[in-house]
């Protein structure tokens, strides 16, 4: 399997390259187009229930489509729903990450994916809601974000704070707290970050440039209202 | 070498990948063999014993085991997730790791438990919520409704009064107003700290009822009239009518329809945004049905109304009973107002409690009044 992506900014693709008999994982509609020997099969990942548990937890998509090259070899154009850049990580095995609900595009079919109930508090103001996706296993895994994805590396011990609806996934070996992004409760909120994650290495924290939520309240205000 | 490869855990340094570096580590008796994949680093294994090591939990649940030795450039950082290789670490560990171990377990179980006991908290408050609202919903509504002032009632009220009466034959003057007058002030005149106006109409119609609507407006056809035998059982089920208004059912049942928002928004103080969704149920106040606990409160409370007026309650009573009787044909009061003989009894009942009062009758004859509508007098049987 080979994957590169297509027009890199902010309309970008996925191209992958699929053995005979290869499939993938991606996210259901994320399919733009493949080669005639590519089939396009629904699966629940996970089985019913955890299809079911990460469509109501998450708001992640009931069913993953697989691709499967399944008479002979192909390739597969994938793209996601919103404007926004794509990144390919090369999971390891022991490298896990956490992904906001949004960001996962496709990933190799030795992936896997669970839902995970996040704490209280993060939950209620991290910003990704109670449930994030948990990717593990080995293979290569696509994610995309809304605007330009950024890296974040942290070593051991050290901090970064990010605005909490800017994130996309994270390390698991990271660990963050939510507070206040500035001393007052009153400057925080008049200041318009609010809330913002502390982030403390060793890992790795991917960031959008654009928050999605921001976006939607600004374009709300030129659709006229109906009686 | 490189293919039998298989990580079990990360390890970050100063030249390492942000992400770490897969290696792989083996436990023995006194410390850890590290190996690392030959791309990533210049020696090709590690070893420290445990004698160097500190020990603490990490990662995003507290679920990593931690481990770090060395100083400055040579500082590494292990993170350790897999529960085999945790366990052996434990066993393996001397006793002054041990401590250390024990309390970085302990703080993430605590971490854990109050992840449980915050969630179980936060699922046993909805419920609470979920049942308070499931059992207390008719306390929300009496509590909305009693925030609504009388003028808005009123007009509430008198735009669906205006609005029916205006494609209705209204009857204007003649015995039968005066009748239905007469009864009306005389109800009216019992009931302490009145805060309604009382507006009573007859509506020409053969239809066999009386209505009441929010603010004081009250329907009468002369289709009841015909069918009741004297005046004292058209003044029980006005009676019974005028404590619909007094005791604000109708609100009660457009708050409810309403739903629960409506509730919230009344108590929180937001009346104007009510006052559009009102007039968008203005129109179905007069389909508007009570449910049985309001029927029985008006009921009991009517019977109490007429009886303080000194209106010989067995009218009410016989009036009912004769709803209750099938086969009578056109019965509208039936449909809006489930009638049933055990409905009179419990009436009965409740007279009978009340020590017994001589009524005073009325100034108008109900023989006149009938004849006026054109029942033509029948002999009494």
């Amino acid at each position: 399997m080979k994957s590169e992506i297509l027009y890199p900014g902010a309309f970008p693709m996925v191209r992958v390259e699929l053995a005979s008999g290869e499939h993938i994982k991606a996210e259901s509609g994320a399919m733009v187009g493949s080669s005639p020997t590519v089939d396009v099969e629904s699966k629940m990942e996970g089985g019913f229930l955890g299809a079911l548990s990460r469509k109501l937890l998450t708001g992640e998509k009931f069913f993953f489509q697989t691709l499967r090259a399944s008479r002979g070899p192909g390739e597969v154009l994938l793209a996601p729903t919103v404007p926004g850049e794509i990144v390919i990580l090369e999971l390891d095995g022991v490298n896990e990450y956490m992904v906001q609900k949004d960001g996962f595009l496709a990933g190799a079919d030795t992936i896997n994916i669970e839902s995970k109930m996040q704490s209280l508090s993060r939950g209620l103001l991290g910003g990704e809601g109670f449930f994030i996706l948990k990717i593990g296993g080995k293979g290569t895994l696509a994610l995309n974000s809304f605007g330009a994805i950024h890296k974040i590396e942290l070593k051991p011990d050290q901090e970064y704070i990010v605005d909490n609806s800017h994130l996309v996934a994270w390390s698991a070996t990271t660990s963050y707290n939510i507070e206040k992004a500035a001393s007052g409760w009153v400057a925080s909120f008049t200041s318009g970050e609010g809330l913002v994650c502390r982030f403390r290495g060793p890992g790795i924290v991917y960031i959008q440039s654009r928050n999605p939520g921001s976006f939607g309240a600004w374009i709300r205000q030129f659709i006229p209202v109906s009686e | 070498m490189a293919t039998v490869f298989s990580a079990n855990a990360l390890c970050f340094g100063e030249e390492f990948p942000a992400s770490g570096a897969p290696c792989l580590v083996q436990i023995d008796g006194d410390g850890l063999t590290i190996t690392y994949e030959s791309t990533l680093s210049t020696s090709p294994s590690e070893r420290v014993l445990f004698t160097g090591l500190a020990v603490s939990a990490g990662g995003l649940d507290h679920d990593h085991l931690v481990l770090k030795w060395g100083e400055g450039l040579q500082a590494r950082t292990l993170y350790l997730k897999h529960p085999d290789l945790i366990r052996a670490f434990r066993e393996a560990a001397p006793d002054h790791l041990s401590q250390p171990f024990e309390q970085a377990a302990e703080r993430v179980r605590q971490v854990r438990h109050r992840h449980r006991v915050m969630w179980g908290t936060v699922a046993g408050s909805i419920m609470a919520v979920a049942l308070g609202l499931w059992f207390g919903a008719d306390l929300l509504v009496e509590m909305a409704v009693s925030r609504i002032p009388v003028e808005w009632e009123q007009k509430l009220g008198e735009a669906a009064y205006k609005d029916f009466l205006s494609h209705q034959d209204v009857m204007k003057e003649g015995p039968a107003v005066k009748a239905v007058e007469e009864m009306t002030q005389r109800l009216a005149d019992q009931i302490p700290n009145n805060r309604y106006k009382f507006q009573v109409t007859v509506v020409k119609s053969d239809v066999v009822n009386a209505f009441a609507l929010p603010g004081g407006y009250v329907v009468v056809f002369t289709g009841l009239m015909k069918k009741a035998d004297s005046g004292e059982e058209v003044a029980g089920v006005l009676g019974h009518e005028l404590n619909h208004v007094l005791q604000r059912h109708g609100l009660e049942r457009i708050v409810k329809n309403l739903g629960i928002m409506a509730v919230v928004a009344i108590i929180v103080g937001d009346q104007q945004g009510l006052i559009g969704l009102m007039r968008q149920v203005g129109v179905e106040l007069l389909t508007l049905k009570f449910d049985r606990a309001q029927e029985m409160e008006a009921d009991l409370t009517g019977l109490q109304l007429v009886y303080r007026a000194k209106i010989d309650p067995k009218g009410m009573i016989t009036f009912f009973q004769k709803l209750s009787e099938k086969d009578e044909g056109r019965l509208e009061w039936l449909s809006t107002h489930p009638m049933s003989s055990a409905r009179a009894d419990r009436l009965k009942a409740e007279l009978a409690a009340l020590p017994k009062r001589s009524p005073e009758p009325f100034t108008f004859q109900w023989s006149e009044v009938q004849g006026a509508l054109g029942v033509s007098p029948v002999a009494a049987p």
